[in-house]
């Protein structure tokens, strides 16, 4: 019981400092560039539990405990700086250099451990607040995302307002396990869940082709305001999140929000002003008398009815050219502008005991389809106290309430999206209201598009509340060892309320089912606990051990109750005011809990290792009581740390190599054989699902090895980080297709092995360091490849929509994505959705002291896509080239009679502009309250070049975290980049004021 | 204070190990759905819900399957902005071994056949419920079994169908000769019917079967099921005996027989394939053949009214609708007097016994305010005769298609388009060649 003695004395010590308090150390804190105060600057004093913080001006005050001390003044984006004081040396100047290579960047590792990026193993991608929402920010939280995560394929499911995104690190991790992310905020996992509004029961969608539902829902990720965040930490795969366990295999994106800062309360107000337009828009066919009068049968047809009404189509097309009556149909539906106003106002302080931070934000969004549109209110409040010196709590809470008007877009198999019912309605007939407000019948569609989007409701309403509490504490100290007991937990609760309203007097309702009233509601919640004891032992300067045992728990309960009500009372929605109603219900609920231990060790400053091992089990496990053992080892050599290291051009150098494992759960319910409710004529039936269950079920193990090598010359302007990693994944949830004559269309099943190998280069550089202009340039390039090494059943599509039109097709030896379908009535290969690579470029000028200039350009090369939304014009009769020749034939004909599905096979690369933004800092003199005005203009995803034949290349029918549930299929990792009508997505151009107080 | 330390370190590891295990409370079960496992020990409530699903699953992709047999049958466009392969594969590209229309409807036959066996198998473990009650489950398990193959085979035939077991995860070989098959479904039905004589039926079922709800009722669909079969496996002698056990009736409704279900209630299904008059986008029209072909007088016009505006497609038009469900709750049949009545006249024809056959034929013509047949007395003309009432009293309930190809007549079927074609069969779906 050493240790405890000496932390009595040290104790004691602290004692008698805080009663006899001597002489303070002051200084000041700059900017070694420009000299400019840095404010927010850590000083602490090694192996104590003094520390402070400088203030506005840059100053600081400390108390130390002997004449002669160290001092280390470390801030983000600065290299950290160890300075030797004595009390008499009078006020100190500290001039901090910028650190351009990050290498004192600290880095999450562990569930409760860091390290500086100078020693990661791993290639950790870190997004700042500036980079994240400081350019052109995005709707979203994880639209803000897109283009700035090497390893990553980032893309919108459509334009819809209030986001649905897929986020796939590192390739294919899983295909109908969980294969987004696991988000983490400030320690409380963040449930990213998207829950469809049973728009089904309208659309039919998933009634045919595709049993997995397309209602185009929401990610809840979307909750988030981008405005509270200070940084974003991506773990891409296994060998970074193996502490993450049996969640982490898609990886783990870990959200810290904005803390305050003890000092000057900092008043911030951010008010955004902007325009939404429609991206890309396909054109409409042009039409002639002639072309008209096709619609109503072949020129040649000798029956007389063909004949009259080809006579009648021609007439009416000429009465409407006469009248100026030819309408875009498109253009009117998607060509609206809608106005963006966002709001924030946070202020933040405290004093040395509390800080804390409060923000309030608005996001209005109108979407480019009229009723269309989002709005996010958010409050947050995050406080920080140190009770002592050696304990100290936080607390996060978030409270967010938002709506979405989605529209009725994606496929349907009744007539009735918007863009279904346009790919068939040409422009020469008159779908408008009259003047009594009645809209007339759509002669070619079962819908009039413009009476459903005037008079339909798609909304989906969140309240949800977001809170988490840690508690720090220092259980021991010494010279020598330091141990910490961290306690964590969280509680993200949220009620999602859905409503699809379809009046009875809609073209498709009033002679079928009378209306819908469709509603929904959703309550979620998780809860997560974690306790963490970190020992950290530094016998002297060379070596550090770092220790943590901790323990996780989390659970999860999620209960949907969703009516569907036809024939409703006109004007009437509530579901009661209905002739018939159905009522589902849908529950789901999961505990799964961890131990781990976490040994890291440093030497020297230069070789780190790192080795550790987690237990894991989850209810959602065939067998519940069993643990599963993910291990993780890691070392990084920093060679440029090494005593015989003397170069003048490289200043750091490092070798790093990872490996871990982690799981991935089954999904609920994969492991029952189920009877869904099927009655008749009032009797209670039950009827098998036709997709069985394993009792067997168990976890996909992911291993992943990662190596890098990193390095950076002429003092950190040029730093280049390269990565190769092979990640492999076992026991493949499979949600396999089955012989259906045993009854059964598919079964969960560990049955495959999968791989993918990828490189990520990042060089960073700064070729422009003048104090007028500073240049900061990065490119990022990675590619990733996906192949099915085994499978242990026989090969089986797996969507979008059978052979004929291209499908996702699962075969040994072949890449995890490709895309096969019938060509002249063989299956072949036809594409690969996985692109060759991807490069983005982030740039920022300053310049003239007070402007700034950011610029992100994102190129995607390869992957394809299966465009839907073309043949259905194609046999709506709308495209706009669908009079063109190929073959011999008009391209609107051949196309989809030719029996070859690989013309839906389409290159979706692109080129994009996907944030560009110019800011300015009104230089202010002798102004009292204001202490700063920003002003900018900027403009996201405003420029793509590509040559893809869709509203956009980055969309998906299917959704990319569409929920299972007891009735409807969720989606899977594969099936993005499915084309169907979807909502076209936007682009935005804002007017930035920023106001700081 | 040595103690002190070490009871806070204790106290910690002990909290954590706390956190790690007290927590796991045991298994979480389904919370959603009852699983297959109340098959070991069922009560009847158990059972009734099981042949409830039965006869609700029946429903099941069964407007697919009339949509298929039609439109390749030639006796319906169906036009749809959604689903271009209606138009496409059915008619001219070619019909793919992995495409809803194929799948769909396959999967969910074999699906009910499965619940069958889960009733058969429900029904030999039940403890409350006497022999004769248990025939009676299990008559209608194997008269449904019997039943829903034959769908299937309908559709890929020389292709092939496999035929499940008691066990799910057997998977036998594919059968390529019909007529091996169709012995198969007559076996089913047989047994059927053996259960069902002397059962009691302790469960209920819905308004489809009015009439036919009890042991003798179930014990008639099961012979006139048993009719079709043996009149596609040419056993004509058969056909008549099976006909004697059935529900034909010459002086009664056309109409009287078996139904699919359907309702707007809360938990029921729709009649997915109707479609108001006159509507645009999604169509089912009759083919113009039906109209142009038709006999004057003939009353059957009236399944096909005329539409207020010319619908077409791709190249295909039609002015009439297809009207033969009128509603969302319209009955769906599944077998009824009309055919039986058109069954034996088949079986009279195929056996020489022209004189009952025109009696039956004459039955048929006279009530669609047609003449009685004047042609000649041949097997071919008769043949023809019996086909094209076939052809107008079945319209749009699965039957063209599979007549014209088990006489060999496909060729007769009308062209449309210069590269139309007319299938014979579907081929054998993709998840049943990869195995």
């Amino acid at each position: 019981m050493l240790l405890s003695r000496f932390t009595f004395l040290v104790l004691l010590l602290v004692c008698c400092i805080v009663s006899y308090a001597q002489q303070p150390i002051t200084g000041k804190t700059q900017d070694a560039a420009n000299g400019r105060p840095i404010p927010g600057v850590t000083i602490r004093i090694p192996n104590s539990t003094r520390g402070t913080v400088s203030d506005a001006e840059g100053k600081f005050s400390i108390m130390t405990t002997s004449s002669n001390t160290t001092l280390v003044f470390s801030f983000t984006g600065y290299k950290t700086k160890t300075v030797a004081v004595n009390q008499s040396s009078g006020p100190l100047t500290i001039s901090m250099e910028e650190d351009f290579a990050k290498l004192d960047e600290i880095v999450v590792t562990g569930m409760a451990t860091t390290v500086k990026r100078r020693n990661l193993a791993n290639a950790v991608a870190t997004i700042s607040s500036k980079e994240l929402t400081g350019v052109a920010p995005a709707q979203t939280f994880d639209a803000a995302l897109s283009g700035k995560v090497p390893g990553a394929l980032i893309t919108a499911n459509s334009g819809a307002p209030g986001g649905g995104i897929s986020v796939k690190l590192r390739g294919i991790t899983s295909i109908f396990g969980n294969s987004q992310p696991l988000f983490i905020v400030d320690g409380v996992f963040f449930n990213n869940s998207s829950i469809p509004a049973a728009l089904n029961d309208v659309t039919g969608a998933a009634t045919a082709g595709n049993p997995q539902n397309q209602d185009n829902p929401s990610s809840r990720i979307a909750d988030l305001n981008p405005n509270d965040i200070e940084n974003v930490e991506i773990l891409k795969g296994a060998s970074a999140a193996a502490l993450y366990g049996a969640k982490a295999a898609a990886g783990v994106v870990i959200i810290t929000t904005k803390k305050g800062k003890s000092g000057r309360t900092n008043i911030s107000f951010n008010q955004e002003t902007g325009l939404v337009k429609a991206r890309h828009l396909m054109g409409v066919r042009a039409f002639t008398a002639e072309t008209a009068a096709d619609l109503a049968g072949s020129a040649s047809s000798t029956d007389p009815d063909v004949i009259s009404a080809r006579a009648w189509y021609k007439y009416k097309f000429q009465q409407a050219q006469a009248a100026g009556k030819i309408f875009d149909y498109e253009k009117e539906m998607f060509g609206e502008t809608g106005l963006v106003l966002n709001t924030n106002i946070s202020v933040s302080g405290g004093s040395d005991k509390t800080t804390f931070f409060v923000s309030g934000n608005r996001r209005k969004e109108d979407g480019i389809i009229k009723n269309t549109g989002y709005l996010n209110n958010s409050i947050r409040l995050n406080v920080d106290h140190k009770i002592s010196d050696r304990v100290s709590i936080g607390v996060t809470t978030n409270y967010i309430n938002s709506s979405a008007d989605r529209g009725l877009t994606n496929n349907d198999n009744n007539g009735v999206t918007y863009g279904v019912a346009l790919s068939s309605t040409p422009g020469w007939i008159d779908i408008h209201p009259n003047a009594q407000g009645e809209y007339p019948v759509d002669s070619f569609a079962a819908s009039n598009p413009l009476q459903t989007r005037d008079r339909a409701i798609n909304n989906e309403t969140t309240n949800r509340f977001v809170g988490g509490g840690n508690l720090d504490a220092i259980f021991q100290q010494s010279k020598t060892s330091t141990t910490k007991v961290i306690l964590r937990g969280g509680v993200d609760f949220f009620n999602f309320k859905t409503i699809g309203l379809f009046p009875r007097d809609l073209q498709f309702e009033k002679n079928s089912q009378l209306g819908h009233s469709i509603q929904g509601m959703s309550n979620n919640l998780n809860t997560n606990f974690a306790g963490f004891l970190v020992n950290t032992f530094n016998p002297n300067n060379n070596l550090t051990l770092s220790s943590t045992l901790g323990a996780t728990y989390e659970t999860g309960y999620f209960e949907n109750i969703t009516t569907v009500a036809t024939n409703i009372i006109t004007d009437q929605s509530n579901v009661d005011q209905s002739a018939n109603a159905t009522t589902r219900q849908f529950r789901m609920k999961y505990r799964d809990n961890g131990i781990f231990l976490q040994e890291d060790l440093t030497l020297i400053d230069a070789i780190t290792l790192s080795g550790g091992v987690r237990f894991d089990r989850s209810t959602n496990n065939g067998d519940y009581k069993k643990y599963y053992v993910f291990p993780k080892a890691a070392a990084s050599w920093n060679i440029s740390k090494m005593s015989f290291w003397h170069s003048d051009v490289i200043d750091n150098l490092k070798l790093r190599a990872a490996y871990g494992q982690s799981g991935n759960v089954p999904p609920y319910g994969s492991k029952f054989i189920s009877l869904l409710p099927s009655n008749i004529n009032s009797y209670p039936g039950i009827l098998l699902d036709n997709l069985r269950g394993n009792p067997d079920i168990k976890p996909e193990r992911q291993t992943e090895m990662e190596m890098g090598v990193d390095f950076s010359i002429l003092k950190g302007r040029i730093s280049v980080e390269a990565s190769y990693y092979n990640k492999k994944i076992y026991d493949l949830l499979l949600r396999h297709t089955l012989p259906a004559s045993n009854g059964y269309v598919s079964e969960w099943k560990n049955s495959g092995d999968l791989r993918n190998r990828g490189i990520e280069l990042g060089i960073t550089a700064i070729p422009v360091n003048s104090p007028k202009v500073k240049w900061t340039t990065n490119i990022n390039w990675w590619k990733n490849k996906a192949v099915v090494t085994k499978l242990t059943i026989p090969p089986f599509a797996i969507g979008s929509f059978g052979n004929s039109l291209g499908t996702f097709y699962l075969e040994e030896g072949q890449p995890a994505t490709q895309i096969k379908g019938s060509v002249g009535g063989s299956l072949k290969l036809l594409g690969n959705a996985e692109p060759d690579f991807q490069t983005s470029w982030f740039n920022e000028v300053t310049f003239l002291k007070n402007f700034s200039f950011r610029l992100l350009l994102h190129w995607k090369k390869g992957g394809d896509n299966i465009n839907l939304t073309q043949l259905l014009t194609d046999l709506g009769a709308t495209s706009a080239d669908y009079d063109d020749i190929i073959n011999g034939k008009k391209a609107g004909v051949y196309r989809p009679s030719a029996g070859d599905a690989s013309i839906w096979v389409q290159d979706a690369s692109y080129i994009r502009i996907r944030e560009i933004g110019l800011y300015y800092n009104i230089p202010l003199t002798n102004v009292k309250h204001i202490r700063g005005i920003r002003l900018g203009v900027s403009a996201n995803n405003f420029f793509t070049w590509t040559k893809y034949k869709g509203y956009d290349p980055e969309v998906s029918n299917f959704g990319s975290n569409t929920m299972s549930t007891a009735q409807s299929r969720g989606s899977n990792g594969l099936s993005t980049g499915v084309d169907v009508m979807p909502y076209p997505a936007s682009k935005r151009a804002s007017f930035h004021l920023g106001i700081d107080f | 204070m040595k103690k002190y330390h070490q009871y806070i370190q204790l106290a910690v590891l002990a909290g954590i190990m706390l956190v790690c295990h007290a927590c796991q409370k045991g298994e979480i079960l389904n919370l959603n759905t009852p699983t297959d496992a109340i098959v070991l020990n069922p009560s009847k409530a158990d059972l009734n819900n099981l042949v409830s699903g039965v006869e609700s699953g029946m429903r099941r992709d069964a407007g697919t399957y009339l949509d298929d047999v039609s439109i390749i049958g030639r006796e319906i466009y169906r036009f749809s902005n959604s689903e271009p392969r209606w138009v496409t594969d059915m008619l001219t590209s070619g019909l793919d071994n992995n495409t809803f229309y194929l799948t769909n409807p396959w999967a969910s036959r074999y699906l009910v056949i499965r619940q069958c066996w889960l009733i058969l198998q429900g029904a030999a473990n039940c403890k409350s419920i006497t022999d004769a009650e248990r025939k009676g489950y299990t008559g209608f398990a194997k008269t449904i079994i019997g039943y829903q193959l034959l769908l299937n085979l309908n559709l890929t035939d020389v292709n092939g169908v496999r035929i499940p077991t008691a066990d799910p995860t057997y998977i036998g070989p594919v059968i390529k000769d019909p007529g091996q098959v169709q012995d198969s479904i007559l076996k089913y039905l047989a047994d059927g019917a053996a259960d069902l004589s002397g059962s009691s039926v302790i469960f209920s079922l819905s308004t489809g079967f009015t009439g036919f709800k009890d042991a003798a009722g179930l014990t008639k669909f099961n012979r006139a099921l048993a009719a079709r079969v043996d009149a596609y496996r040419k056993n004509w002698a058969n056909v008549l005996t099976d006909l004697n056990g059935s529900f034909m009736d010459f002086s009664g409704k056309f109409s009287t027989g078996v139904y699919h279900f359907f309702s707007t209630g809360g938990g029921d299904q729709v009649n997915p394939n109707f479609i108001a008059l006159n509507q645009t986008g999604e169509v089912r029209a009759v083919h113009p053949s039906f109209a142009t072909d038709m006999m004057a007088g003939d009353d059957r016009i009236s399944k096909a009214p005329l539409r207020n505006a010319t619908v077409s497609q791709s190249g295909l038009s039609s002015n009439r609708d297809l009207y033969i469900w009128t509603a969302l709750d319209a009955p769906i049949s599944i077998i009824r007097n009309e055919e039986l009545i058109l069954l034996y006249a088949e079986a009279k024809i195929q056996l020489g016994l022209f004189p009952d056959a025109q009696v039956a034929l004459n039955t048929i013509r006279t009530g669609h305010n047609l003449p009685p047949y004047g042609g000649a007395n041949t097997t071919a003309a008769l043949l023809n005769e019996l086909l094209y009432q076939r052809r107008y009293s079945l319209l749009g309930e699965g039957h063209r298609w599979i007549d014209l190809r088990r006489y060999g007549r496909l060729g007769d079927l009308p062209i449309d388009r210069p590269n139309d074609k007319v299938w014979p069969n579907f081929p054998l779906p993709q998840t049943e060649v990869n195995i």
